[in-house]
């Protein structure tokens, strides 16, 4: 047996010493270039594009490795620099934006072809952002183009409510009706134009409970759905009806209705007076709880209509009374008087009374007597996109929106060929059918395994295609990835993507380890709605303890954060950022000095201070902290388990302790779990949060606080800071703008519904040899501008610095691009 | 020995089913929906979502739905994938991942069964010591640590084979590493199951009749010997033909098990299902093959 055990020990040795030999032979520095590094054969270029993609479909998957392979494939009216990612010419040539920022113009070129050759025209921009909103399509990204006039009603299948030949508009129930404006001429009228450009028609929801539930608080909009005598379409019928008084319908009327009216058995005998008489009965019964409370009501011969609504009317007033009696138990073990009042506040008032249900009912009960309230569904064909011409197009917002250009270039506003998806439906994505538009078209597609594209020739550009194809590989495993970069097999590989173990070893590779900033933040939420978050200063204290600058450094791969938007990708936002600092700092008096040091968002002392005052006080016995007071057991950080996720949140941890002396559970949950479980605001105190933005806006980060259903993760709400928002949006002078939207951010910072963390940076690898490739801050490309340099002294060195390095070649494409903008 | 076979055929259809059943209210309790992603969609969006894929229906419709669909073998498409229909993506994913694993299966039996029978027939000798701790090696070394080391001596350091992805040179490396652990594996249950039966009454009986070596190890000793390595390797040969994730994670193999993992993240309901399906049915025949070859390897096992 000990021989055994020798010869096995000894062998275990041997491949120890053998495996420990191979890794420090593999990871030795000596070379200029991580592992193999040779020119490609052929001029296609070889990328790792994560995820196997969802859909080759641009309206139906959201994601950024998606984003890549639609930017090759289809174009839009705009695509990105490949540097700033700001919006430059594709299928629009050029553009005009109205005064108000609230309509663009887009000149189309006339050479734009599908990959089948057919001519691109005004006509299929229509058609595809018409398809995008349409709810059968369900794009998950369409509330990206809500900007969009009526996109948001059509998308939601809501309608228009017309009522004697007018259609009910935003102004009509509005607190203070803005003054009209006499609509600005803006290039060529047209119908179209002139509808969109009339006053905001209200929109409601299509279904009919929630169009009784919008209708029966708004006392204005209630007064449009009140019985006039106009809309008596046949009044001598009607009173004869009632006089009959069959049903228990009838005779309630009858009872309600003064004789003198029902007297007009004829048309002749039909005063004004009388119909007035009869439209005020049929108000005074639509108003009436009566109508609910009969138990005949289910049995009587009911429209479609009226039954589904007095189903759903139920069932909501049975799970309000269900709310309501968990609510009373609640109270009933409560002691404090103020918080029992405030409870009792959250309870709901059943829904007896409704007022627009019973006229719709009412309506439906006498369908040859009165002209009922039209709904108007939305349409497709009433958003804000137009067709001028064959080579114009127009969208119209319904608010200004100063970043809607740039937005313009994200994957939801590319093309999608009317004529292949009306001949094969959904399979239109399929290698055999699909027809794109891009700089490049499908050659072969395998799924999980590859996605090969070639150049285009029917494209519009494509002579400045640089690269014959692209072969795009779906590769999750990162080390994987990495192996495939390090053995020469790949030429660059996605974001985020260099294993945390690995960077110290990559980033030794300055001609080819991409770290820049990106338009994205990491930050944790706090849950606002439940103790001990709900006070501000907890929260402050919170965020005050961590020390950003040293995490930052911990995690080598991303720079500090301090606001709620990341700092050194908007510059022009920068500056309106550090001009409102310098006046808040002038209006607080504090000192330049102190100033600086507040802007690190790191003060243990102050911390320890506030938390005192929200009634923790932490103590002190020689270098450590304890906080016995504080409630641990009702808070914990979670977040989505994940090895960097759990690497930063041991680190805040640890910075809590040593600086709060609070020691803060953690708590890891996989994905799809966590997503609704901290959206539904169950975690306990903290769960990290992720945002990328979605365009090259500081306002994709600010408005994920903004109004009641934001993005935030914290159920944060806070009307100043959503006017502020509006207000800063309705700035024309993009400088203003910012400065507004500055002052909102500073606003945000101090009521701090989220702790700021990193600024996530870009994190992947590219060959020396691979030029136009650039680490921009959405990690987006424009492919045509990609090429493979065969000459190793044009190489890419540096690249640390690569934004600031002009390559010509890529500069005068991008000169040419843009020469058609004039201007 | 039909009606036998019959009747387990018969039983792979409820067992399939309640394996489905069971898994649809697993997938059902799983918090999180395929369309959920860091961004929280707006309610009409989700609405809209709900409708297209019949999500709105009252649960039991679904259900019966989903049993229908089941039964008639027709999954419909992905939902994350929607251009595909799930059996289209098994089928092209299960070819992937049954030749890796035939060959796995080839190369470990061809590894297994010969170190095994010599360390019997040489027990206690040099070479059945080192082919048994290398065994042991190979049992003790999970498959994500053999990957890697494998990649990093060849491909990596050497360059002679490609890391990943499915090519020719490509798959040298997958089927090793998932070849290990059942090498290593049958070379000690056939080396176990040798010894025993070569000590056993028959075997000494045969060579008391004068029978030269060979036939008495070929025709008799093997044949018994080899009955454990049978129940091991049957519903082996399913595992490795249905994909094993983390060897085709770590090579970027297109194969079933990539697939399957990335349904179950995904919360890709009818993947999941026509997956789960495929396999289980998969799984239950291969047990049957098992146990009717035992009839033939075994002689005093009989079917009714």
């Amino acid at each position: 047996m000990a021989r055994i055990g020798f010869y096995r020990f000894r062998s275990i040795l041997a491949i120890f010493l053998l495996s420990s030999f191979l890794i420090s032979c593999a990871s030795s520095a000596n070379n200029r270039y991580f592992g193999k590094t040779q020119l490609p054969k052929d001029n296609v270029l070889r990328y790792i594009s994560g995820s196997e993609s969802e859909s080759l479909d641009p309206h139906i998957s959201s994601g950024q490795p998606e984003a890549r392979i639609y930017g090759a494939l289809f174009e839009g009216l705009v695509e990105y620099d490949p540097k700033t990612l700001q919006p430059i010419p594709s299928l629009a040539e050029s553009w005009k934006v109205s005064p108000k920022v609230d309509e663009f113009i887009f000149n189309l070129r006339k050479n734009g072809k599908w990959s089948d050759g057919t001519p691109i025209t005004a006509n299929d921009f229509v058609y595809s952002f018409r398809r995008g909103f349409d709810p059968e399509t369900a794009s998950r990204t369409a509330s990206l183009g809500y900007f969009i006039k009526y996109a948001e009603a059509f998308n939601g299948g809501q309608v228009f409510i017309e009522r004697n030949g007018k259609f009910i508009t935003q102004d009509d129930v509005a607190e203070a009706p803005a003054a009209p404006e006499t609509p600005t001429p803006f290039g060529t009228e047209t119908d179209t134009r002139r509808f969109l450009q009339s006053p905001d028609r209200l929109t409601i929801d299509g279904s009919p409970l929630k169009q009784a539930q919008t209708v029966e608080p708004d006392p204005k909009l209630k007064e449009f759905f009140k019985f006039t005598t106009a809309d008596l379409k046949n009044a001598p019928s009607l009173a004869n009806k009632i006089k009959s008084a069959g049903d228990p319908l009838t005779k309630y009327l009858s009872a309600n209705i003064a004789p003198d009216a029902l007297a007009c058995a004829t048309e002749a005998a039909c005063s004004d007076a009388a119909k007035q008489t009869l439209a005020d009965g049929l108000n005074k019964a639509a108003d009436a709880n009566w109508f609910f409370a009969q138990d005949w009501f289910a049995q009587v011969n009911w429209s479609p209509t009226a039954k589904k609504l007095a189903d759903a009317v139920a069932a909501e007033n049975k799970k309000r009374e269900t709310a309501n009696q968990k609510i009373d138990e609640e109270i009933a073990q409560m002691t404090d008087e103020a918080k029992i009042a405030e409870k009792a506040k959250t309870k709901k008032k059943p829904l007896g009374k409704l007022f627009y249900a019973n006229r719709v009912w009412l309506e439906q009960s006498f369908p040859d007597e009165l002209v009922p309230v039209s709904l108007v569904p939305v349409k497709g064909e009433d958003i804000g996109i137009e067709a001028v011409d064959d080579y114009t197009v127009r969208i119209t917002l319904r608010q200004p929106a100063p970043f809607f250009l740039g937005l313009l270039t994200h994957q939801f506003f590319r093309l999608v060929p009317r004529h292949v998806i009306e001949k094969w439906g959904n399979d239109w994505t399929r290698p055999e059918h699909i027809v794109t538009n891009g700089s490049f078209k499908v050659k072969e597609h395998i799924p999980y395994d590859r996605l090969i594209v070639e150049r285009d020739p029917n494209n519009w550009d494509a002579a400045n295609v640089r690269l014959d194809g692209i072969e795009f590989y779906p590769v999750e495993e990162q080390a994987t990835q990495l192996n495939l970069y390090k053995a020469g097999s790949v030429d660059a590989f996605l974001n985020h993507t260099v294993p945390a173990s690995w960077v110290e070893e990559v980033r030794q590779y300055k001609d080819e380890y991409m770290n820049l900033p990106e338009n994205a933040t990491s930050y944790y939420s706090f849950n606002v709605t439940k103790p001990p978050f709900d006070n501000q200063k907890v929260r402050q204290a919170f965020s005050l303890a961590v020390n950003r600058e040293s995490l930052a450094q911990f995690r080598k791969t991303s720079k500090p954060l301090y606001y709620q938007s990341p700092s050194g990708i908007f510059p022009d936002y920068d500056k309106a950022m550090a001009k409102v600092g310098e006046e808040i700092r002038q209006e607080k008096k504090i000192s330049p000095e102190d100033w600086e040091k507040q802007k690190k968002q790191f003060n243990p002392e102050l911390a320890r201070k506030l938390l005192g005052e929200a009634g923790f006080p932490v103590q002190q016995s020689g270098n450590t902290f304890s906080c016995p007071a504080f409630p641990t057991d009702k808070v914990s950080l979670t977040f989505n388990t994940n090895e960097s996720n759990r690497q930063i949140a041991e680190f805040v941890q640890a910075q809590w302790k040593q600086n709060i002396g609070i020691t803060v559970p953690l708590q890891n949950m996989e994905f799809k779990t966590f997503l609704p479980h901290r959206n539904a605001l169950q975690y306990q105190g903290m769960a990290i949060s992720l945002w990328s933005g979605d365009y090259m806006d500081p306002y994709t980060f600010l408005g994920l606080q903004y109004g009641a259903q934001n993005d935030g993760g914290s159920g944060f709400q806070d009307a100043t800071y959503d006017k502020m928002l509006d207000d800063a949006n309705a700035e024309l002078d993009p400088q203003k703008r910012y400065e507004k939207m500055a002052r909102a951010e500073y606003y945000v910072l101090d009521k701090l519904p989220s702790m700021p963390l990193m600024i996530t940076a870009t994190n992947w690898m590219k060959k020396p040899y691979v030029k136009g490739l650039y680490p921009n801050p959405g990690t987006l490309f424009a492919w045509k501008f990609v090429y493979i340099e065969r000459d190793p002294n044009k190489w890419d060195t540096d690249v640390e610095n690569i934004m600031n390095v002009t390559d010509p070649q890529v500069e005068a494409q991008l000169k040419a691009l843009k020469a058609t903008m004039g201007e | 020995m039909l009606s036998f076979i019959i009747r387990r055929l018969l039983l792979i259809i409820p067992m399939a089913l309640l394996v489905i059943t069971l898994t649809w209210v697993l997938v059902r309790i799983a918090p999180g929906n395929f369309y959920t992603g860091e961004k929280k969609l707006p309610a009409a969006i989700e609405e809209n979502i709900k409708k297209k894929y019949g999500l709105d229906k009252p649960w039991y419709q679904q259900y019966g739905i989903m049993l229908w669909n089941t039964v008639r073998g027709d999954f419909g498409n992905s939902l994350k994938y929607e251009r595909e229909t799930v059996n289209e993506l098994i089928w092209r994913s299960f070819p992937y991942s049954a030749i890796i694993g035939l060959l796995a299966y080839i190369l470990a039996l061809a590894i297994g069964l010969t170190a095994g029978i010599i360390a019997s027939l040489k027990q206690n000798s040099g070479f059945d010591y080192g082919s048994m701790s290398l065994a042991m090696l190979g049992l003790s070394v999970p498959n994500f640590v053999l990957g890697p080391i494998l990649v990093l001596i060849f491909s990596l350091w050497l360059y002679w084979l490609p890391p990943a992805r499915w090519s020719l040179s490509g798959i040298i490396l997958p089927v090793i590493t998932l070849s290990a652990i059942y090498a290593a594996y049958i070379a000690r249950l056939t080396r176990a199951g040798m010894l025993e039966v070569l000590r056993s009454d028959y075997i000494r009986t045969a060579r008391a009749k004068g029978l030269d070596e060979k036939t008495v190890l070929l025709r008799h000793a093997v044949r018994g010997g080899l009955i454990p390595v049978v129940s091991f390797t049957g519903p082996a040969l399913a595992g490795l033909l249905a994909g094993t994730v983390v060897v085709e994670k770590v090579f970027a193999i297109p194969g079933l098990g990539n697939i399957f993992i990335q349904a179950v993240l995904n919360r890709d309901e009818p993947l999941i299902l026509g997956i789960v399906a495929f396999l289980s049915i998969l799984i239950m025949v291969f047990n049957l093959l098992v146990d009717i070859s035992y009839g033939f390897l075994d002689p005093r096992i009989r079917y009714e």
